[in-house]
């Protein structure tokens, strides 16, 4: 091994020196006969003479004394390197294009990749991750409900495919007692939640399960981030205590790190004990999931049969109101994702093309530069070299090409991850996880290997054909004529324009969805308006009326500042989604079955909410403030629920609604009004039902205060804050956005999607533009001289054009009907992803296919041109 | 002077002839003339031919690769120093490993010759 590396460095580093100790040594040695000689008395130039003579061959010692330092095969591949260098750097602008070709295709397909690693692919961060299944309720209607408390107490000690389960939530406290109230984000668990996470406390203890017990003191476990930045890092605080929503929490023990179970970042971990009601009543639900870690061997389907088994055992043991409620159960990975794997799977398909249209171009700028070559091939084929050696050289060019620009490609991939990284949603989880790590590198490395491969082989192809007499005979560009060289080129070029019409067209579909989206009528006016969220800590506001009061008073403050329009409260603003939702029927209809109790979106809004939000209201009254605890129960409804009961919206006022259906309890309310639609889950969702209650009769202390403003909303930021905390500073803001940006962060990850795409598609545009004129162009190069013998004997400009432009005519269309094909196959894919348009929208197909049809006719339009001007003399004289 | 290469075939061997080295040969014997004291390439080559008794011709296009083989397997190691005539030249000198190599290739080559002599010696 020593002997090895020796060698390595004498052939690598060191060979210089070596060459130039030999000459010394050698002269040295000369010396030496040279005295000798004098001392025999010759003259100085004999004895000079016949010391070389003496000597012998000096070369010959020099070449045989290198033979000993040297690694044949390694030196040979450092001279196949040092020519494949002379030949890249000898062609700059080609190489220029091939490098840059890669590295767009390699750099987009590692960036990609890494964001698709981070979210999909990377096992979870606990241990035996692929193994934790995430656990709900399903029923006719919905699926991922919450699970009871009795529920998973049974699911927990009767299933069989389990090794352990453990009960989660995520609820809000409000931190008071040191300094300022700060709102806080516990999980709420069971015990067993931190060994199936893999969580370790760096100080104290866990939970146990004498934690759950609900006599005992309430105890807190807090996170490394949230002891450091909240509670200074003390390091005696396990034993204190901290208040959250005005109760004391004794600190138990400080976790190593978060294991970063929940999206958001949680603060600390309080135990999951259940309510009274709860812990008695098997259709109490709360707003806990559950985890289960899957026994080894046990498949997600028995497991779901296994719980499913269990709950129709309850629901005869038990029978209640929930009987037909089954187990929704999902693994942890897949459940996180969702449909999320439909897009990236979108994206690495289209990053994937564009990979493709890379291969393509420089396999063809290979192909037509190896004719070109064909020549200097011939020479050095005729001066002895093998074709072994000649098929080396050029795979080394190749390659190292090919590793230069995947280099490049990993440096662009990492600019690109910084991009993701400021303009990706955050709605993904996990994609701020995506780096460049060890898979992604291998990933790169292996890509930028296959493409060199498959690169090298172009020249490979077409160098063993070559026929050496008839080269060297002919023109120095060669003529092009090979007959496999022709199809591959034309294949080429169909190939690239399908390939960009595909994603012409998909990325057009998305860009047309996501304009419709933003175009969507939200159903109300979104300018001029700041949404002010808020949670009011229990204490003191216990029951209703410090609550009603405080909003009372907010309201009232808040509308006596100057640039206020109008002010008013609702639960749940349009975007923020499903805050709440319920059975429920109407009462002077006849009662469905109970699988048929349709759901609907439950809301809270005052008196002045419709008009505060410009929503219009299509029959009836609105809500007024008049409408107390002790007045009659009224609701509004929005038209969705109207348009499905009553033909006339105007027809459902004095009609009445029963809360929770016909099956469960709940008030009946009369209908005093009908709202028109907002887009309550975001700006490219459709309508749902919904129902406004009076806050007044459904008292809920976290309400968004919306404030419609004369001027730009934002300037009105500090003066609400000074207005909050002139009436309670013990109120946290949870948020204080304009209404424009709880809309538009509904679309977020549309346009990070669209975004991509786009810029696939463009990057798409300018690869095949560029390869189809790079083969076009050669083809007028080899069609000179015959193009000016056509020309001598009369041809026009016009029969030239005709005769020419009919073959990159003939290519285009074929690769138009290919791409539309291709466009017809992915709009199958699309299917979720569009909106507001048809998957088969003909602007979009028909703009594609333009754009697609632009591409050749640019890419041909300067070659043509120039065989126009070809001078039929001056050709043919140069033959 | 005749030119003599390292390798030989007994038919090769031309009578009255200086003696051509056998393969593998040259580089015992400069491990050998290295055993009392440094040399440089010149000194050595002037050490055999005298050894011998002018009987081996030491060619330079074998030696000097010998000596970068050797120089190689860390056998001997080289530095440049000023010889009692007051010239440069590169000194070559045993190395511990080299010692123990020139031990065993001794024993190796008296075993090899004492052989050949039986073999060849007259009858009787």
């Amino acid at each position: 091994m020593r002997r090895w590396w020796s060698k390595v460095t004498r052939a690598l580093g060191r060979r210089r020196n070596l060459a130039d100790e030999l000459q010394q040594e050698m002269d040295a040695h000369l010396q030496f006969l040279m005295d000798e000689n004098l001392e025999r008395g010759m003259r100085p130039e004999d004895a000079r003479a016949v010391a070389r003579r003496e000597f012998g061959n000096m070369t010959r010692v020099r070449e045989r004394s290198y033979h000993s330092w040297q690694f044949p095969a390694f030196e040979s591949l450092v001279q196949d390197v040092r020519y494949a260098a002379r030949g890249i750097w000898k062609a700059r602008a080609f190489s220029l294009i091939v490098i840059l070709t890669l590295a767009v295709g390699i750099g987009a397909n590692t960036a990609i990749f890494s964001a698709v690693y981070a979210v999909l692919l990377k096992p979870l961060p606990f241990p035996s991750g692929e193994r934790l299944v995430w656990l709900g309720e399903s029923s006719a209607k919905a699926t991922g409900i919450s699970v009871t408390w009795l529920n998973y107490e049974h699911w927990r000690t009767e299933n069989r495919s389990f090794a352990s389960m453990a009960g989660f939530q995520k609820m809000d406290f409000t931190l008071t007692g040191r300094g300022q109230a700060v709102l806080t984000r516990a999980g709420v668990v069971t015990s067993e939640f931190f060994r199936l996470t893999g969580s370790h406390p760096i100080m104290g203890r866990l939970f146990t399960a004498s934690d759950e017990e609900p006599q005992t003191a309430e105890t807190v476990v807090v996170t490394q981030a949230f002891w450091v930045k909240t509670l200074s890092a003390d390091p005696e605080i396990v034993g204190k205590t901290i208040t959250l929503n005005g109760t004391a929490y004794i600190v138990i023990g400080v976790l190593a790190r978060d294991p970063k179970f929940f999206l958001q970042p949680i603060d600390y971990y309080l135990p999951l004990r259940p309510s009274p009601a709860q812990a008695s009543k098997r259709d109490a639900h709360g707003g806990m999931h559950v985890l289960g870690l899957l026994k080894p061997g046990f498949t997600l389907a028995q497991a779901r049969s296994d719980v499913d088994t269990i709950m129709q055992r309850l629901a005869e043991a038990d029978p209640g109101p929930e009987d037909d409620h089954r187990v929704f159960a999902e693994f942890l990975s897949a459940e996180q994702t969702g449909d999320l794997g439909h897009v990236f799977v979108l994206l690495m398909a289209s990053v994937c093309l564009v990979m493709i249209l890379a291969c393509a171009n420089i396999g063809g700028l290979l192909l037509i530069r190896m004719t070109t070559r064909a020549r200097e091939m011939a020479i050095r084929t005729a001066i002895g070299a093998g074709r072994s050696r000649l098929a080396r050289m050029l795979v080394t060019e190749t390659v190292l090409i090919s590793l230069v620009g995947g280099g490049l490609g990993i440096l662009l991939a990492g600019l690109g991850l910084r991009a993701i990284e400021v303009l990706g949603p955050r709605d993904i989880p996990r994609l701020s996880e995506a780096s460049l790590n060890v898979p992604v590198l291998s990933f790169a490395a292996a890509l930028t290997v296959a493409v060199a491969l498959v690169c090298s082989l172009v020249p490979m192809l077409s160098s063993s054909k070559v026929n050496l007499a008839i080269l060297l005979k002919e023109s120095s560009t060669g003529s092009g004529a090979s007959r496999i060289g022709h199809v591959l080129r034309g294949g080429l070029v169909i190939a690239e324009i399908a390939v960009a019409l595909v994603l012409l067209f998909t990325s057009g579909i998305l860009l047309r969805s996501l304009w419709a989206a933003e175009a969507v009528n939200p159903g109300f006016e979104s300018g001029h308006l700041l949404a002010l969220e808020l949670q009011l800590p229990p204490l003191p506001y216990k029951s209703d009326a410090p609550i009603l009061d405080f909003y009372r008073r907010l309201e009232a403050e808040l509308r006596a500042q100057q640039g206020v329009e109008s002010v008013s409260e609702v639960n749940c603003p349009p975007g923020a989604g499903d805050c709440n939702d319920w059975w429920y029927s109407v009462v002077e209809r006849p009662a469905l079955r109970r699988e048929d109790v349709p759901l609907t979106l439950v809301n809270m809004a005052d008196g002045a909410y419709f008009q505060t939000m410009r929503i219009p209201l299509i029959a009836g009254r609105a809500l007024s403030d008049e409408d107390r605890a002790g007045t009659p129960a009224v609701a509004v409804i929005n038209e969705e629920i109207a348009r499905a009961w009553w033909k006339d919206p105007r027809s459902a006022i004095g009609q009445h609604i029963k809360v929770g259906g016909p099956y469960m309890k709940g008030p009946v309310v009369e209908i005093v009004g009908v709202a028109a639609d907002v887009r309550q889950f975001g700006l490219d969702s459709s309508s749902a039902p919904e129902i406004y209650f009076p806050p007044a009769q459904r008292v809920d202390g976290a309400m968004v205060v919306m404030i419609r403003t004369r001027g730009n909303p934002e300037n009105m930021d500090a003066a609400v804050r000074r207005t909050l905390a002139s009436i309670d500073g013990n109120v946290p803001i949870q948020s204080l956005k304009t209404a424009d940006m709880w809309l538009g962060a509904t679309l977020q990850q549309r346009r990070f999607t669209t975004l991509l795409l786009v810029l696939f598609a463009g990057i798409a545009v300018i690869l095949a533009s560029i390869g189809c004129y790079g083969v076009f162009n050669f083809w007028i190069s080899c069609r000179r001289q015959e193009i000016a013998i056509r020309m001598a004997m009369g041809a026009g400009t016009i029969a030239i054009l005709r005769r020419t432009g009919r073959q990159a005519a003939r290519l285009g269309v074929i690769g138009l009907v290919a791409g539309l094909a291709g466009s017809w196959g992915a709009s199958r894919w699309l299917n979720s992803m569009v909106f507001g348009v048809s998957i088969h929208d003909p602007v979009v197909f028909v703009s594609a296919v333009l754009a697609a049809f632009l591409i050749v006719l640019l890419s041909a339009a300067v070659p043509l041109w120039r065989a126009t001007q070809i001078d039929p003399i001056e050709t043919l004289h140069e033959a | 002077m005749p030119y003599i290469g390292s390798v030989s075939t007994v038919d090769e061997l031309p009578d009255g002839e200086k003696l051509e080295l056998l393969q593998g040969t040259l580089e015992v014997l400069i491990l050998r003339s290295l055993k009392l004291e440094a040399n440089h390439a010149y000194g050595i080559s002037q050490f055999l031919q005298q050894q011998s008794d002018s009987e081996f011709l030491v060619d330079n296009g074998s030696m000097y690769p010998a000596l970068q083989r050797l120089l190689q397997r860390e056998w001997i190691s080289a530095e440049w120093k000023i010889s009692p005539n007051g010239r440069r030249a590169r000194y070559y000198s045993l190395t511990q490993a080299g010692r123990k190599q020139l031990v065993k290739a001794t024993s190796k080559w008296e075993r090899f010759a004492l052989a050949m002599a039986r073999i060849l010696a007259p009858e009787g």
